[in-house]
């Protein structure tokens, strides 16, 4: 039965296979719902911020702002990617780096000059793969990335555009729409854009509205908004990373059920074949012994 | 008056208090019931505020800005972490 004993073999590899997939969606899942958790975390102060600079923004102050600045043409563009430090996740890695390079590709037939900034192991090594510089490279986020984090990689960005030397900023992220949608995304975030202020009655009303309070402003609107805008960006990038965070693990757990339910497709067509191969081992066997026990007694 | 702290990562305290002193960007900021609408910078250092069931908590805040509104009070800054 030595075909047996090679369809055993490969159903108990199958099971180990199976051990470790269904393990990885569980861990997924677990992670998947933290890394949720941080997403809805960091609305509150999202919410805030834009609430407080939409009031205080008046279109009539935009010349003054370096980070409103609307270029005419766009000479020079920085393209932060985000990718995630690990694979098993599907096409996750490779949605998002098809999306960076769309985008790149886009800018670069503009003729634009692209400063790449690649964040996660699967972005930098794929753009090293193919022999493109970047301006940046980084693979030590964590599943949890911090605020800290979204600063550091903004700033050189921030600075080159409030200089002059950049034009545009975008992000290239996975968004967590669900568990199972996780498209990715471009933003561009920078020039600012200023986030409108809520029509809360319609019409001409919402400025009135908005205005209502007659804020305290100190030291004044302007040098406000001069602090809050550079933290408006970095928070744009901010929410980008606990997003593709979420998103990846959601990826990963969608991938690794698929993966268990093949493990399974695959272990049940096996174990028929192997019974299957038992059986007919049985009766041929048992024809035999007939066919014997009929001669001897011929 | 309602309060909360804000920051990039998550809300770290929300409820009633009855008096804040935060450090504001050029020196602290006191702020009791029925303060006029206001928004202002914040700097580094400090921000100690008195429950209104009593009881005092401290935190290390560093920029952004808290802001007055209707009796409801949002600090809302880059980091913030409790301190003892």
């Amino acid at each position: 039965m030595a075909k047996g004993r090679e369809l055993k073999g490969r159903i108990k590899s199958f099971e180990n296979t199976r051990k470790i997939t269904r393990t990885m969606e569980m861990v997924a899942t677990s992670k998947m719902k933290r890394a949720q958790d941080r997403v809805v975390a960091a609305r509150p102060y999202a919410a805030a911020l834009r609430e407080v600079i939409a009031s205080l923004y008046d279109p009539e102050l935009a010349s003054q702002f370096p980070l409103l600045r609307q270029p005419a043409t766009v000479r020079r563009a920085a393209v932060i990617a985000l990718t995630s430090n690990r694979g098993l996740a599907g096409a996750f890695n490779a949605n998002l780096i098809r999306e960076a390079r769309t985008l790149v590709e886009r800018l670069e037939s503009e003729g634009t000059t692209v400063d790449l900034y690649a964040i996660g192991r699967k972005g930098v090594g794929y753009f090293r793969y193919v022999g493109r510089q970047v301006a940046a490279a980084r693979t030590d986020l964590t599943d949890r990335p911090s605020a800290q984090d979204a600063a550091d990689i903004v700033a050189p960005a921030v600075e080159g555009f409030a200089a002059g030397t950049l034009d545009a900023v975008y992000v290239v992220y996975a968004r967590f729409v669900s568990a199972l949608t996780t498209p990715p995304t471009t933003d561009r975030i920078l020039p600012v854009q200023p986030p409108e202020r809520e029509a809360s009655s319609g019409g001409k009303s919402s400025v009135l509205s908005s205005r209502r309070h007659d804020y305290i402003l100190a030291p004044s609107a302007e040098s406000i908004l001069e602090s809050l805008l550079p933290a408006y960006v970095r928070n744009a990038v901010y929410r980008a990373l606990v997003e593709t965070a979420a998103a990846e693990q959601g990826a990963r757990r969608t991938a690794m059920k698929n993966a268990t339910d093949n493990a399974n497709d695959v272990i049940n067509g096996l174990r028929r074949q192997f019974n299957r191969a038992r059986q007919a081992q049985i009766t041929q066997e048992i024809a035999e012994i007939v066919g014997g026990a009929a001669a001897l007694g011929g | 008056m309602k309060t909360s702290i804000i920051s990039p990562e998550r809300v770290l305290f929300e409820g009633e208090v009855s008096s804040i002193v935060a450090p504001g960007f050029d020196g602290e900021v006191g702020i009791l019931a029925r303060h006029a609408p206001m928004v202002t910078l914040l700097g580094t250092g400090v921000l100690r505020l008195e429950a209104a069931q009593g009881g005092a908590r401290r935190f290390n805040v560093s920029g952004g800005f808290l802001q007055v509104a209707d009796d409801v009070v949002r600090v809302v800054t880059e980091s913030a972490t409790p301190a003892t």
